[in-house]
């Protein structure tokens, strides 16, 4: 298919469907997440795998669903949508014994120096900042399974990865002893910026992803506030749907620690629309239970299979349903699916066959060429020079006596080589015996064996000075 | 035929191959929804292209021999080893656009303009390597593998990226996918072209007679020479020598050449020799055609 429209309005019509569908939802209790769509099997067994995420309005996974409940859907362009028939898998709880990759995201702003009331305070110990490193720490100690990695990053005005995930715990708690407060060109907070870079920095890792933000839920932009472009985003002041629109599509919970006394609507927005939740860095005990909580999520995850449709497209849109008491709350996500030629035309012609034929007939002329000599003058050629320049490449022996020589009066001018002399060397044709004889008077050799004079046979090598000439009598 | 004339027929069988590749392309594209996997219809697809693309390749020995049974061989050979090669190269090459595209759709980060005809590329690639390694699997020689590796590597690459773009920033009426073939046929040959002077043993360049001019590159890691059709320098038009006179083996880097038939006498620079270690500049004279051995 071709369209000749601009290709970012069209991911961004693409993205703003997606979104639209992944928000549409009823009065139906349970919230339906597509959490991830591994297409990795595709190629080789047309298999893709779901893993799907049914939470009450409490946050908490539903289990005990059957196959019976859930419906998927395949769709090339988001529009038309067809049903799958048969799931080819359905596991519950599969992704249990998973690993999940974490990525930790401290606010290092202006604002989380003061107390957790707003207050301003040169007391370390009631600042925020000093809550979220702790609350860290909590929860780098409660990871006990083994196949988790955990990174770290910090943000204020700029967006600072400062530990890839990995199973290495104390990588991440060494990285957060480092974080000091910042200076004031610094101190601003880029919230919706840092989530939605965590997203892309995240997009190389497989499997389940979560990513764990620890702040007051302000969102500080330096552009509005500084009055200045922003250093690296320019003009651009990212909106709180960004960070919401990219974990969805990539299938990213965010769980949110607030530190601030009130909970910011948006931060909310934030952890529940990516099926996340927001805890109270107030209460200690739920701190602790965050690693279990988003564990106990991922676990009560459904894997689902089904047999994916040929239809052409780059992307296609996976719709899964979940049915109860007549109710239903949907998902949508879309995966890669692309092939290496593209997407077909729009109609195909006959006349296709017209490139085939003539290929093959061009084909055919070029085994015709011959690329033989014919008959013709008796030719001195020059091969190549080491040293100077020919100042032609083949003369014509149609002269009782060819001198080749560095002077420009000779026939065959090597110039700008010393060893050459001015007249070096003379080709002399013997109209009797319709032969070709060179003489030298410097250094000459004849298929590589020096002399001083030598008839000629075709296909000879004389070498002047390193100038490498063909002697061919024109026979064939 | 010199240097030049051969790689300018390689770029021409290039573009014919990828000119002849495009109407069945084409046709197994617009099935895709028939077709009952990826699986099949990748292979399919690989198997089609590579084919086409294996037999124009294959044919250029053939043709710089100027034996026409050569060119039928060869075209044949090189279209199986073509299509073996275009369904392992698809395949591998569908994997990784799977497996990278899914990466920059997650990113979502300019997924049009960059992730995808990256990916695209890549995916390419893999085709590029497999169908342009054919004429080497074809010829058995590792050289020639090599040099069809990087030919197809850079071919698909530059290949692929061309069918994305001329799809996005070209005219919707221009065939993007015979855009893309083409470049991929061109920049194979192109390369080929190149890095056969360069990855060969050097040349051997006949200086009388009719095929006066004809150069013969060394990619091979033994070369016979004689008069019939079934050597790789084939001197039919000259006199004085057998069948199959000359056999040129290059090994640890030297170059021994062996008179194969005593019968006739070959000549090492106006030396009668039964073996000999050749050396770059050495005028040979085998039956009435004289040769010079160059690397340039």
């Amino acid at each position: 298919m071709k369209t000749k429209s601009n290709p970012k309005a069209t991911v961004a019509a693409a993205l703003a469907a997606a979104l639209l569908l992944i928000g549409a939802a009823d009065a139906f209790g349970y919230n339906v997440r597509l959490s991830q769509i591994d297409p990795s099997r595709l190629l080789l067994t047309q298999n893709v795998r779901l893993y799907v995420s049914v939470t009450d309005d409490r946050g908490l996974p539903v289990e005990g669903l059957g196959a019976e409940a859930f419906r998927i859907f395949e769709s090339p362009d988001g529009q038309n949508f067809q049903r799958i028939e048969g799931l080819s898998e359905f596991k519950p709880g599969a992704a249990a014994a998973e690993g999940i990759t974490f990525l930790l995201l401290i606010d290092n702003s202006g604002s989380m120096y003061d107390t957790v009331e707003g207050q301003p305070t040169e007391d370390a110990g009631r600042m925020r900042i000093t809550h979220a490193k702790n609350a860290v720490r909590t929860f780098l100690g409660s990871m006990t399974q083994p196949k988790d990695t955990v990174g770290l990053v910090s943000y204020n005005t700029s967006y600072t990865l400062l530990a890839e995930p990995s199973g290495d715990k104390s990588l991440a708690a060494g990285f957060l002893q480092g974080i000091e407060r910042p200076d004031p060109e610094q101190a601003y907070t880029e919230l919706y910026a840092a989530l939605t870079l965590a997203v892309e920095d995240f997009s190389g890792f497989g499997g389940r992803k979560a990513i764990v933000i620890l702040s007051d839920g302000e969102n500080y932009p330096y552009l509005e506030h500084s009055g200045s472009p922003h250093p690296e985003f320019g003009e651009k002041i990212y909106q709180y749907t960004e960070p919401i629109r990219a974990c969805q599509e990539a299938g990213i919970s965010v769980y949110a620690v607030n530190f601030a006394a009130q909970k910011d609507p948006n931060l909310e927005a934030i952890a529940v629309e990516t099926g996340g939740t927001v805890f109270d860095a107030r209460d200690q005990e739920e701190l602790a239970r965050v690693y279990q909580s988003i564990h106990r999520q991922v676990a009560g995850e459904y894997l689902i299979g089904y047999r994916a449709t040929m239809a052409p497209a780059q992307k296609k849109y996976v719709r899964v349903q979940v049915q109860e008491n007549g109710q239903s709350r949907q998902a949508t996500r879309f995966y890669f699916s692309s092939t290496v030629f593209g997407l077909p035309l729009y109609k195909l012609s006959a006349l296709l066959v017209i490139p085939l034929v003539l290929a093959f007939l061009l084909l055919w002329l070029i085994s015709r060429l011959k690329f033989e000599k014919k008959r013709g003058p008796a030719t001195l050629e020059v091969l190549k020079t080491r040293v100077g320049r020919a100042q032609t490449r083949v003369i014509p022996l149609s002269s009782a006596k060819t001198v080749i020589g560095g002077s420009r009066s000779a026939d065959l001018t090597i110039a700008g080589n010393p060893g050459v002399k001015e007249q070096h060397a003379t080709v002399v044709y013997d109209s009797k015996k319709k032969a070709y004889t060179v003489v030298g008077s410097g250094d000459l050799t004849v298929n590589n064996r020096p002399v001083k004079t030598k008839v000629l046979e075709p296909g000879d090598v004389i070498d002047v000075g390193g100038a490498t000439i063909v002697f061919d009598d024109g026979e064939v | 035929m010199s240097t030049g004339w051969r790689r300018v027929i390689l770029l021409c069988l290039g573009i014919l191959g990828g000119v002849a590749a495009w109407p069945l392309t084409e046709l197994i594209v617009g099935a895709q929804g028939s077709f009952p996997s990826y699986l099949l219809f990748v292979a399919v697809l690989g198997a089609a292209v590579g084919l086409l693309m294996g037999a124009f390749f294959g044919s250029a020995a053939g043709i710089f021999a100027r034996v026409g049974s050569r060119i039928l061989s060869g075209m044949l050979v090189g279209a199986f080893v073509g299509m073996i090669g275009g369904v392992i190269g698809l395949l591998i090459g569908q994997a990784a656009l799977f497996l990278i595209g899914g990466v920059f759709l997650d990113s979502y980060r300019s997924f049009q303009t960059i992730g995808l005809p990256i990916a695209r590329a890549i995916g390419w690639a893999f085709l590029g390597i497999f169908v342009g390694a054919a004429e080497g699997f074809r010829a058995v020689s590792g050289k020639k593998i090599g040099i069809g590796l990087v030919g197809g590597l850079i071919g698909g690459l530059i290949g692929g990226a061309a069918l994305e773009y001329s799809r996005l920033y070209l005219p919707p009426s221009l065939p993007s996918r015979l855009i893309g073939l083409v470049v991929l046929g061109l920049a194979i040959a192109l390369f080929y072209g190149i890095i056969e002077h360069s990855m060969s043993f050097g040349t051997l360049r006949v200086l009388n007679g009719r095929l006066k001019g004809k150069e013969f590159i060394l990619n091979e890691g033994r070369i016979r020479i004689g008069r019939a059709r079934r050597n790789q320098i084939t001197l039919e038009p000259y006199e004085n020598l057998a069948d199959r006179q000359v056999q040129i083996r290059f090994r640890r880097g030297e170059a021994l050449l062996t008179n194969l038939e005593p019968k006739y006498p070959v000549l090492v620079n106006d030396r009668p020799v039964k073996e000999h270690r050749l050396k770059y500049e050495d005028v040979l004279k085998i039956g009435s055609a004289k040769l010079f051995y160059s690397y340039e």
